[in-house]
Order: structure tokens, then sequence, then C-alpha cells
């Protein structure tokens, strides 16, 4: 049996995988992942060790960085997989060149996304028994998790059969995976959404957010990988496709700015306690004003409104930004989650009080999240280097 | 079945930390995990010398709301947190996968991290230690010197926690979240 029969792949040697052209950004990019992998391997060493004590969660901020970094990678795949099925289940002519590359993105960005959540769960082994023996049903955790698992199996499918040109069936299993994928995201966000005792996140705004967020999400990442694709010298075919997107994202991001307005308006509104704090607190922050709002959507936002959505290459840098504003809006979500002291009475026990929980990330939590970013860099080289992620023209949807 | 709550005289309390210590040596909690499991809040005295509020100087002893409809029971992706025949929100730390989703859902505070078996665990009104021994006792309530702690069950009209819970006026800490606490401050 020979397994390029049923998967096809570009045969690769030892000294072929590891070749790649001398430029600056080549040589750069391949230093900086394999410090960043190294040093996730360093902290999860630690955390092995030491288990959640080398982290900075307290009982009163219990989740913490890789918490963040996990929504981070999850978003980014459902993002992938949300514009992905634009061309090659919806049938939009712009986007079907993009089919393979995002959802191999995808299938990477949700194994990194897990393999981060593998070292803040405290017995990952434990959770899959007992998610199948007693599975929690009314838990978004539980139906988060499933969804996920079920999501990755489908966009699995879907790249299987991309790369055969098998359309009938990666259009089936996109549109599951899809499908599957949304809901497992709205159940991320509805993990924040559901906790009554938190006012700032309780309500239907984050399932919606996180949808809208991923789609923003999926599209900064589709700049940087053609933008990384092709250095900057983009094909018709995708000049044609970046300038469809640069309008998408757009609107995406008047959208997100709208959402965000009004849940700020409506979290300050009447004072409530435990909300309009919250909220002022966040809205007065610089990991908001400056991570989530000029990074993350007022930078990409003003050079497609200034450019009309032509400026390819600087939307390319702008995805830059707009990912670190991304990283900055799932740090907020978590820790602004927590912000509250949950009981009254105890605050006043202490003889320093703080207005809210405060949490700073350890080290050993900056190296397992962003090392995972070089994880991902490292598979997503590695996909490339064994499958053909390019569109065919030849290739028929 | 009983249905078992508590009801907290709590003008009563002295804070002579008898109840923390006994649910300490009771339940083996960790040196460190100070005010994890069971705790007395200090409010500072409303007013300035020399016209300082009396009333607001007593202390607001608390712990595990055992909620009739509890936030971590509900979020537990294992069920690993459960209500018991006694209606005694409880922790099986063979399920608990260390998620913490409890944590962030309870409104009371009333979970910690236990060191011991790297789970996440609550006040379960020593159900391991007195009431599985057909006690219907609590360790705290045993041993507070001022009786501000007492236990029973609701369920049955001739208890002593259901006749003050009649004769006395008392309310229950953020109720407007549907969680039905079963601790009763006494006013």
């Amino acid at each position: 049996m020979n397994l390029n029969n049923i998967l096809p792949y570009k045969k690769q040697t030892l000294k072929s995988f590891f070749s790649f052209e001398f430029t600056t950004a080549n040589v750069v990019m391949f230093l900086v992942s394999i410090a960043l992998v190294t040093a996730m391997f360093y902290g999860i060493g630690v955390y092995l060790a030491e288990g959640h004590h080398a982290y900075g969660v307290t009982r009163d901020h219990a989740w913490g960085l890789l918490i963040a970094m996990y929504v981070f990678f999850v978003v980014s795949s459902t993002g992938l997989c949300i514009m992905s099925s634009i061309g090659h289940v919806f049938n939009i002519e712009a986007f079907k060149i993009i089919g393979k590359r995002a959802i191999v993105g995808a299938i990477i960005m949700i194994l990194v996304g897990f393999s981060v959540i593998a070292f803040e769960i405290g017995h990952p082994v434990r959770m899959v028994i007992y998610n199948i023996l007693t599975p929690g049903l009314t838990s978004a955790i539980w139906w988060m998790g499933t969804l996920y698992g079920m999501y990755l199996f489908f966009i699995i499918l879907e790249f299987f059969f991309l790369n055969n040109n098998n359309h009938k069936y990666s259009t089936i299993f996109g549109l599951a995976g899809l499908v599957v994928g949304l809901a497992a995201h709205s159940n991320l966000g509805a993990v924040f959404g559901f906790l009554v005792a938190r006012p700032f996140a309780n309500g239907p705004f984050f399932p919606l957010y996180f949808i809208l967020s991923a789609m923003v999400t999926g599209s900064y990442l589709l700049f940087l990988m053609y933008g990384w694709r092709y250095k900057m010298k983009f094909p018709p075919e995708v000049e044609t496709f970046l300038y469809t997107l640069a309008k998408v994202l757009g609107l995406l991001l008047a959208v997100l700015i709208f959402f965000e307005i009004w849940r700020m308006l409506t979290a300050i509104y009447g004072n409530m306690p435990e909300r309009a704090d919250v909220a002022m607190h966040t809205l007065t922050s610089a990991n908001f004003l400056v991570g989530e709002v000029l990074l993350g959507m007022l930078i990409p936002f003003a050079i497609i409104i200034y450019s009309k959505g032509k400026a390819a290459k600087a939307l390319v840098y702008a995805s830059i930004t707009g990912m670190v504003g991304i990283f900055w809006m799932r740090y907020d979500l978590v820790h602004d989650t927590q912000l509250a002291h949950m009981m009254p009475l105890k605050i006043k026990e202490y003889a320093v009080t703080t207005p809210f929980v405060e949490y700073t990330p350890t080290l050993v939590e900056w190296m397992i999240s962003l090392g995972a970013l070089g994880l991902a860099v490292m598979m997503y080289y590695a996909a490339d280097k064994f499958f053909d992620l390019d569109h065919k023209s030849e290739e028929s949807h | 079945m009983a249905r078992y709550g508590m009801a907290l005289d709590y003008k009563s309390c002295i804070n002579c930390k008898a109840c923390e210590s006994a649910c300490k040596e009771e339940n083996g909690i960790l040196l460190g995990a100070d005010k994890h499991r069971i705790w007395v809040g200090v409010p500072e005295m409303e007013g300035i010398f020399p016209n300082l509020s009396i009333g607001s100087s007593s202390y607001a002893p608390s712990q595990c709301q055992q909620c009739d409809n509890a936030p971590c029971q509900e979020v537990c992706p294992t069920n690993a947190t459960y209500y018991d025949d006694n209606g005694v929100v409880r922790v099986n730390p063979e399920q608990c996968i260390l998620c913490t989703y409890c944590m962030q859902a309870c409104p009371y505070d009333a979970r910690y991290i236990d060191d011991r078996t790297m789970t996440v665990d609550k006040c379960n009104f020593c159900s391991d230690t007195r009431l599985i021994n057909g006690e219907t006792t609590t360790a705290c309530q045993a041993t507070c010197p001022t009786k501000v702690r007492i236990f029973g069950d609701l369920d049955d009209p001739n208890s002593e926690i259901s006749q003050v819970l009649r004769d006395r006026e008392h309310y229950s800490l953020k109720t407007h979240l549907g969680t039905k606490p079963k601790l009763y401050y006494l006013t």
C-alpha cells in the first residue's frame, strides 16, 4: 500500500526538508521559531516539575495567559475555517484559491491550541476519560471541547479530500467542519457568557463576538500567510483575492468596532457594580486602548479606508499589528472576566485591599504561550514542504 | 434523606477562628490554605472616630453556600461536582480535571485548589468525616464557643435550624443570581 496514493504528498529527504532559501527573512524566521519552541519546551519542563505553582495564576485569578493563548489559537483556527469556506463551500470565486492553505492553517492552529491547553488543564488524560464516561451536558466547556474534537476530525477529512481533488466530499466535510466549528466556537464564547457570577462577561455578547472576531482573525492570518508565501509579489489571482479580502475585512472591522462601542456603553450605563467598574477599568487600560483598539482595529481599518482596500502590502504589515491586537483581545477577555472580587465580605479581611484582582503572567507562562507560536510556524513549514498548498487553476470547484 | 443547611447568628461571632482551626483539622487543609474552605470576614468599622458605627463591627463568617442551584455544579464538564442525597454540593476528586471552571462560576469564592489531590475542593458540611457516620454536626459548628452556627435538616420542621429560620429574620448572599443558597445569616 502506497501512502502517496491515499494522501498525495511531496517526497522529502532530510536534506530537502531542512533546505530553504537563505534570505534574511527566512533565516530570522527560522531562528525565532527555534528559539520560541525551545522556550516552550523549557516552560513545559518547569510546569511538569512544579505544576500550577509555576504560573502566576491565583485562587482569585485561576485562568491566566495559557487560557488566553488557547482562545487565541482556536479563534485563529475557526477564523481560517470560516474564511476558507467562503470559497469552497459557498463558491465565492475570489476566495476559491485559499482552500488548502487556510484549512491546513486551521488544523495547525487548533492542534497548537490543544497543546497549550494541555498544560493548563490539571488532568488532561482524565478529561478525555470522564468527558465520555460522565459528560456534564450543562457545561459549556464540555460542549466546546467535544465539538472542537469533532471539528478537528471534519477539517482533517476536508483537507484530505481537498488534497485528493475530491470536491464533492471536501465540500461536504467543509460544510460539516464549518457548522460544527461555529457551534464549538460560540460555545467557547459561552464558557464566559454563561458565568452568571461575572456580570461583565455574562450574556450573549461573547458567543456572537467570538464568531465575528474569528473572521477578523482569519482575515489577518490570510494576509500574513499570503504575504509570506509570495514575498509581497502577488500573482494577479492572489491580488484579486487580497483586494476582496480587504473589503470583507473592512466590513468585519466596522461591525466589530460597532459591537465594542455598544458593549462598553451598555456595560457602563447605570453604574451596575462589578460591571460598570470593570468596564471603566478596561476602557482606561493600555491593553484595551493600545492593544485592542489601536493595533487590533484602528490601524488596519484606517489602511483599508484610506487605500480603498488596494494596499495589500500595507495590510500584510497591518495584519501583524492586527494579530497583536487579537492577542490582547483574548488576554483582556480572560483577565477582565476575573477582575471583580467575588466575595464582598472577604475584601475587607485583608490589610491591603485592591479594587480589582491582579494578575501578572510568569516567565514560564510567557515561554509556553509565545513558544506555541514557534510551534505553529514549524508545523506550517512542514505542511508547506509535504503538501502542495497552492491553488491550481485547473482545479474546479 | 435530609436537606442540610446552616444558619449563622453572625452577630455573636467573636472572630476567635476556632471554626477555621476545627475545619482545618477535620478536613486536612494544608498550611497556607487560609481562608480557603471556611473563613471569617472582618469588615472595617464604618465612621470616623469617635463617631464609629458599632452596628458595622460584626464579623462575617462564611464558607460554601451549599446552593440548591449551584453554578459550580452546572458548569462542571465531567460531573465531578454533584449533589449528594443530603443536598450537599460535593466533589469527586477522581473525576475532577482541574479546569477550574467551577472557581470562575462560584459567586462566593468558595472553591479552592487542594494541593494534596490537585483537584478543586470545597466545604462539604463534613460529609466525609461526620455525616457519613450518622453524626449531624459539622466541625465548625461543634466547636463554635458562641454558638454562631446552627446546622441541621431544613426539611425537618422540628429541627433547630427550621425553627430558628421561622422565628428570626435572615438573609442569604447574592440571592438575585438564583443560586438558592442554604446558608442563612440571622439578623
